[in-house]
């Protein structure tokens, strides 16, 4: 549980800093930081799961 | 405006104020998009850099510096201490009260070690880009 945790508060961080930077109008904004978040998480839990699987 | 005539203009150079405000930027995250008056920006970005640091020290991440190799692993040690550099004055204060340098095995044996280290990393990795992003808005390349 507490790495999940890490994980997303992580995600959270880094994606409201990628979404701050990027794009032009505040929408596009949000959107690309929420796509960044996204995208951090469900990589992270595919990788988790493939890495638990090897020995 | 034509293609060309737009990147002679980004071309220009970047007035003192740009280079200033660059360095604040990097000096105190979030002090940067605080004096060109980006609040939304500096809470945001500020904020989340020195949330994204001090979990890395609390988790008890260790910071790098030149002195902590040995060998010719002094030189392993200059990207991770480029991106620990990334912090500015996080980073020079922990160096002055050394804190997050030392070598201590208890430390590194602890579950969130590895984590800690990641989060003061990006710390400075992502203050890098705030200061770029508040520079490119003194300088007037971006809104």
């Amino acid at each position: 549980m507490r790495h999940f945790l890490v994980m997303t508060v992580f995600a959270v961080l880094t994606s409201v800093v990628f979404g701050s930077v990027a794009k032009d109008t505040p929408r596009e904004r949000c959107l690309y930081g929420l796509k960044v978040f996204a995208e951090f998480m469900v990589i992270g839990l595919i990788l988790g799961w493939i890495l638990y699987f090897i020995p | 405006m034509v293609k060309s005539e737009k990147a002679i203009e980004r071309t220009k150079t970047a007035p003192a104020m740009a280079w200033a405000v660059a360095f604040a930027a990097w000096f105190v995250p979030g002090l940067g998009h605080l004096l060109v008056h980006r609040w939304v920006r500096a809470a945001l970005m500020g904020g989340s850099i020195w949330t994204c640091f001090i979990l890395g020290m609390a988790m008890g991440g260790h910071m790098f510096s030149l002195s902590t190799g040995q060998g010719s692993s002094p030189l392993l040690q200059v990207p991770p201490m480029i991106a620990n550099l990334g912090s500015g004055s996080l980073y020079i204060m922990c160096w002055l009260l050394d804190k997050g340098f030392a070598d201590d095995l208890v430390q590194a044996a602890r579950a969130t070690y590895e984590y800690g280290n990641t989060f003061l990393l990006i710390a400075g990795l992502l203050n890098y880009l705030t200061m770029l992003d508040a520079f490119d808005i003194a300088a007037g390349r971006k809104p």
